[in-house]
C-alpha cells in the first residue's frame, strides 16, 4: 500500500519473513533428514558433494546405512535413542574420512516434523575446546557470582566471561524492555569494535518471529556474515522446518544489518525468566569468527546460571521491597484502624501514603471531598482525572508513567502528574486514591536511527536495514520513573485493606440504623402506651376530685378541702408532665414540616393569650420587628411559647414585668431573643438551664415541670439552629434561638 | 320544640364515661345520651343492626367516639360511618386519651369532624365536653334532608 510509513513496512516486512524454513544452511557443516519413519534419506545440503564427494540426489530415498555407511556405523545407534523434540543434542565428536582426509566433526541431532536432523560442523580449532579445559572457566564464572552484588556486576561479569571463553571482540548483554526495545545494559570488549554500552535498539531490529526462535533455541552463531548459503535438496516439496537447528541459514536482511554494523561474525545467547524472553548475551567480531559447539554449549551453560541467579537477585530484589513496602501498608492500616473515616488515616499521614508508592504526590478523591497530598496537580484537574479514570479505565489498579499519551490535556501538569497511580475505592461514589510522579525527561542513546531506509526495488518495497549504527540521541518528555510491580502490588493490597474497612464500616452503620429503628420502634409503642394508659388515671384522678369537691364541699373540714385541692393539683401536675414528656418526644421523632411563619404574627398571638391569664401581673411588653421565617409551625410556635412564657413567669415578682422580643442577622442565621426584667440566674447554671427536668428555682417559687428549655432546644436543633441563654440572678434573663437563614429565611 | 337529636356516647372505660357523663350533664344539654361500650355496638346502633334494629330513636346529633375500644376501634367505626352514605353526615367527634399524631392525622384522613385529646385537668375537659355538645349538638346546622319520593 503506498500510503504505508516506512516504519509499517519494515515491520511488516521483517515479520512476515519465514526464517524458520529457509532451505538453506550456513557452509560450515553438513546437514542431513532422516525419516523417524523407516531411517531413510530425505534431505542433504549440496556440499555433500564436496565435503565427502558424495552427490545427494543419488542418495536421497534411500536407506541411511545405503546412503551414508560410514556415519551410519558410527552414529545410528545413538541417533534412534530418544531425545526431546524442540532440543538439539551433540551426540559427539566423530571422525570421518572426507574429500580432503580424514577430518573431526561434532555431530548434532535433533528433530523435526517426522525428520531426524544430524548435522556434522567441522571441530573448530579453539583455544578451549574439551568440557576438561572448559570446567576451570565455568567454575570460576560461578565463584565470582557470589561476589557480584549487584545486578551490573551480575551482567559485567557475564560478558567478560563469555568473552573470555569465546575470544569475541564484543560481548552485550542486551535487556528488552516491554514494548520489546534492547538496551545494552553491559559489555566487555577490545578496541577492535566501538562501544554499544546503553544504547537503545528498536524492537524491529529483532522481529517476534525471530524472537520466538531465540525462545526456542537458544544459541545462534553466524560465523561469517558474507557465507554463500548451502541449498538442502530433497524430494519432499515441503520445506525443512531448521528451527532447532545449529546450521540455519539465516535472513539476508539480518546478515546486511551485521555487515552494516560492520561485524561478520555473531553469537547470541538467549536469557530466558520463567520461559520468556529476558535478554540476549551478544557477541560480535571484527572479522569472521567461528565457536566450536562444546564452547557454544559451555556458553550455554553459563548464561543459564547467569539467568537464575538473575532471577534470584530480583526475586530478591523484589521480596526486599515487599517486606518493606509492607512495613509502611501496616503502619497505614494502623493509621486507619485508629480514624473514624480511613481517609483521615491516610490525610494525616501523607508521608507513609506517599512512600507506599514511591510518589511525590498523592489524592484522596470521593464524591464530596478531594483532599492533595505534596506534589499534584490542582484539584479542579485531579477531580477532571478521577472522572477520567471512572469513565476509561474501570480497572481496580491502574498505572501509566506517561499520562500525557493517553490523556493529552495532562501535558499541562506533566511537571507533576506524567507517572499515575490509582485505586478505585468505590466505583458507585467513585471514590479513588491517586499517586503522582513527575515527568522525568530522558535521553534515549539509539543504535542508530530506529527508522529503517526504505529504497524501491524492481517496482516493489524491499528492506534494508540502516547503514550507521552511529548514536542517535532522542530526548523522551512526559514520561516518569515507571511503578515498579512491588509498588502496584503494595497499592492493590492497601485498596483490599481499605475496601474492607469501608464495607465493615457499612456493615457496622447498616447494623447500628437497624438498632435505631429497632429502639426507635420500641421507644414508639412505650409512648404510645404512655399516651394511652398513663394518663388516664391522672385524668380520672383529677376528674373524681373535681366531683367530689363540687358535690361534697359543704360537708368537708378546711383539713379535707386542702387536701382535695392538694390532690388535684398533684395529679394535675403528674398529668401535664406526661403530656410535656410525651410532646418532647415526640418532636425527636417526628418529621418538620417547614413553612413560611410569620414570628410577629406568632408572637403577638402568643402574647394576647399569656396577657389573657397573667391576672394581676402587669407587662409591659416591647416588641422589635420580627421577620418571616421557614420553619415547622407547630414546633416553633411551642418554642417562642416556652420563652415567653418563661418571661412573664419569672417576672411576676417584678412591679412591672417587661418582656422584650428581639431579632438580629448574625453571619447566615436568624437570632431571636426573649429578655425579661425577672429573676435572672447565676451563668454558672447556665449549661442545666437546657437539660431536661433541669430546674434552677424551687417549685414553690414558679410552678413548671422542667421541660420547656428542653424543648425549646430540641426544637431549635431540629431546625439546624443553636439556643443560648444570658442572666444575673435577680437582673433579669435573655434567652436566644438562632435558625439558620438558609432554612430559617422566609 | 324540635326534636332534639341523642348524642351517641361510645366509650369502654367505666371512669372516663363517668366523667364525661358528668360533664355532659353539666352542660345541661337536653340531648338525651346514649352510651354504648364497644365499636361493634357503636356501629350496631348506628347502622340500626342487631339490638338496634328495631330502635326508633333518630339518628345522633354528634357521636363521641373513643379511640381505643374494644373488638372495633375507634378509627375503624370511624371509617365504616364515614363509608356509609347514611352516616357519612353524622359528625363524629374522636374523643381520646392519646396524644399520638398518627392518631390524630389518621382520624383527619378518614374524615374526623374534630379530635379532642382529653385534658388532664377536669375543668379544661368539662369546658370541652361543653363546647363539644353545644356546638355540635346545638349550634350544627345539618345538611338538608334530602326529600326523598
Amino acid at each position: 500500500m503506498s500510503n504505508q510509513t516506512p516504519r509499517d513496512i519494515d515491520l511488516s516486512a521483517c515479520e512476515r519473513e519465514p526464517i524458520h524454513i529457509p532451505g538453506s544452511i550456513q557452509p560450515h557443516g553438513v546437514l542431513f533428514a532422516l525419516s523417524q519413519a523407516d531411517m531413510t534419506l530425505t534431505h542433504a545440503t549440496a556440499n555433500t558433494a564436496t565435503v565427502f564427494g558424495i552427490d545427494p540426489a543419488a542418495i536421497l530415498g534411500k536407506p541411511f546405512g545405503e546412503a551414508l555407511p560410514e556415519i551410519a556405523v558410527a552414529l545410528e545407534s545413538e541417533m534412534t535413542e530418544p531425545v526431546s523434540a524442540g532440543a538439539s543434542r551433540l551426540l559427539r565428536t566423530v571422525v570421518l574420512g572426507t574429500a580432503k582426509g580424514e577430518i573431526a566433526f561434532d555431530a548434532v541431532l535433533s528433530r523435526s516434523d517426522g525428520h531426524l536432523i544430524l548435522e556434522l560442523e567441522a571441530a573448530a580449532e579453539d583455544a578451549v575446546s574439551s568440557i576438561d579445559a572448559l570446567y576451570p572457566a565455568l567454575r570460576r564464572f560461578v565463584e565470582e557470582l557470589h561476589g557480584a552484588s549487584t545486578l551490573d556486576q551480575l551482567c559485567q561479569l557475564a560478558a567478560a566471561d563469555i568473552r573470555r571463553m569465546t575470544g569475541f571482540d564484543r560481548v552485550l548483554i542486551y535487556r528488552f524492555d516491554e514494548a520489546w526495545n534492547g538496551t545494552v545494559i553491559a559489555e566487555d570488549r577490545n578496541d577492535a569494535l566501538p562501544s554499544y554500552l546503553d544504547l537503545r535498539f528498536p524492537a524491529s531490529d529483532i522481529p517476534a518471529q525471530a524472537r520466538e526462535l531465540y525462545r526456542r533455541n537458544r544459541l545462534r552463531i553466524i560465523p561469517d556474515a558474507n557465507y554463500t548459503p548451502v541449498p538442502i535438496q530433497s524430494h519432499d516439496p515441503v520445506p525443512l522446518d531448521l528451527s532447532d537447528s545449529v546450521l540455519r541459514s539465516v535472513s539476508p536482511v539480518h546478515l546486511e544489518y551485521m555487515r552494516n554494523m560492520g561485524t561478520p561474525a555473531s553469537m547470541s545467547i538467549s536469557i530466558l525468566r520463567d520461559g520468556a524472553l529476558w535478554g540476549l548475551i551478544s557477541c560480535h567480531n571484527s572479522k569472521p569468527r567461528r565457536v566450536s559447539l562444546p564452547v557454544r554449549n559451555a556458553c550455554d551453560f553459563l548464561t543459564q546460571i547467569f539467568s537464575l541467579q538473575l532471577e534470584a537477585r530480583e526475586n530478591a530484589m523484589v521480596a526486599d521491597n515487599r517486606v518493606r513496602l509492607r512495613a509502611v501498608e501496616a503502619r497505614l492500616l494502623a493509621h486507619m484502624a485508629g480514624e473514624n473515616s480511613f481517609v483521615d488515616g491516610l490525610v494525616g499521614h501523607q508521608d507513609d501514603l506517599m512512600l507506599l508508592a514511591g510518589a511525590q504526590g498523592a489524592a484522596i478523591v470521593t464524591d464530596e471531598q478531594c483532599w492533595l497530598l505534596g506534589e499534584t496537580p490542582g484539584e479542579e484537574r485531579v477531580e477532571a482525572l478521577s472522572a477520567w479514570l471512572a469513565e476509561h479505565h474501570p480497572e481496580d489498579v491502574f498505572a501509566t508513567d506517561r499520562l500525557a499519551e493517553l490523556l493529552p490535556e495532562a501535558r499541562a501538569y506533566a511537571d507533576r502528574a506524567s507517572g499515575l497511580l490509582a485505586i478505585s475505592i468505590s466505583k458507585v461514589r467513585s471514590s479513588y486514591i491517586l499517586w503522582f510522579r513527575p515527568e522525568i525527561v530522558q535521553t534515549v542513546k539509539w543504535g542508530g536511527n530506529p527508522e529503517k531506509p526504505v529504497r524501491e526495488e524492481a517496482g516493489a518495497l524491499r528492506l534494508h536495514p540502516r547503514r550507521s549504527f552511529e548514536i542517535w540521541k532522542e530526548t523522551v518528555r512526559g514520561r516518569s520513573l515507571p511503578w515498579d510491580q512491588s509498588e502496584i502490588e503494595a497499592v492493590k493490597e492497601l485498596r483490599n485493606a481499605i475496601v474492607g474497612i469501608v464495607l465493615r464500616r457499612a456493615e457496622e452503620l447498616a447494623a447500628l440504623a437497624d438498632e435505631l429503628r429497632r429502639s426507635n420502634k420500641e421507644l414508639e409503642a412505650f409512648s404510645y402506651s404512655v399516651s394511652h394508659d398513663l394518663r388516664a388515671p391522672f385524668r380520672h384522678i383529677v376528674g373524681y376530685s373535681e366531683l367530689l369537691k363540687k358535690h361534697e364541699w359543704a360537708d368537708l373540714s378546711e383539713r379535707g378541702k386542702r387536701y382535695i385541692d392538694t390532690i388535684i393539683e398533684s395529679a394535675y401536675t403528674a398529668g401535664t408532665l406526661v403530656d410535656n414528656l410525651l410532646r418532647f418526644s415526640q418532636m425527636g421523632r417526628t418529621a418538620l414540616n417547614p413553612k413560611p411563619v410569620d414570628t410577629a404574627e406568632l408572637v403577638e398571638s402568643i402574647r394576647r393569650n399569656l396577657t389573657m391569664h397573667a391576672g394581676e401581673q402587669r407587662i409591659d411588653w416591647i416588641i422589635h420587628d420580627l421577620p418571616s421565617i421557614v420553619a415547622d409551625p407547630t414546633l416553633i410556635r411551642l418554642a417562642f411559647e416556652n420563652l415567653l412564657d418563661n418571661a412573664v413567669k419569672y417576672s411576676r415578682t417584678r412591679d412591672i414585668s417587661r418582656v422584650e422580643v428581639g431579632s438580629y442577622r448574625d453571619s447566615g442565621d436568624i437570632v431571636f431573643f426573649v429578655r425579661d426584667n425577672g429573676v435572672g440566674f447565676d451563668m454558672k447554671y447556665v449549661d442545666k438551664l437546657f437539660g431536661v427536668f433541669q430546674r434552677l428555682h424551687r417549685i414553690e417559687e414558679f410552678e413548671g415541670t422542667g421541660i420547656g428549655l428542653a424543648n425549646v432546644r430540641r426544637i431549635v436543633e431540629r431546625h439546624g439552629g443553636r439556643s443560648w441563654a444570658e442572666g444575673q440572678p435577680d437582673k433579669g434573663a435573655t434567652f436566644y434561638i438562632a435558625l439558620p437563614e438558609s432554612e430559617g429565611a422566609a | 320544640m324540635p326534636d332534639l337529636k341523642p348524642i351517641l356516647l361510645v366509650e369502654d372505660n367505666p371512669k372516663d364515661l363517668e366523667l364525661t357523663l358528668a360533664a355532659l350533664e353539666q352542660s345541661q344539654l337536653a340531648n338525651e345520651v346514649v352510651v354504648v361500650r364497644d365499636g361493634e355496638e357503636a356501629l350496631e346502633f348506628l347502622q340500626r343492626r342487631g339490638a338496634y334494629a328495631n330502635r326508633n330513636t333518630s339518628d345522633p346529633a354528634v357521636v363521641l367516639l373513643d379511640l381505643k375500644l374494644p373488638k372495633i376501634d375507634g378509627l375503624e367505626v370511624l371509617e365504616r360511618v364515614k363509608a356509609d352514605p347514611r352516616l357519612k353526615q353524622t359528625p363524629v367527634v374522636m374523643l381520646t386519651s392519646s396524644r399520638e399524631e398518627s392518631d390524630l392525622v389518621r382520624s383527619y384522613e378518614l374524615g374526623v369532624n374534630a379530635f379532642v385529646v382529653k385534658p388532664v385537668g377536669f375543668r379544661e375537659f368539662f369546658d370541652a365536653i361543653q363546647d363539644i355538645g353545644v356546638f355540635w349538638a346545638i349550634l350544627n346546622e345539618p345538611p338538608p334532608v334530602p326529600v326523598t319520593g
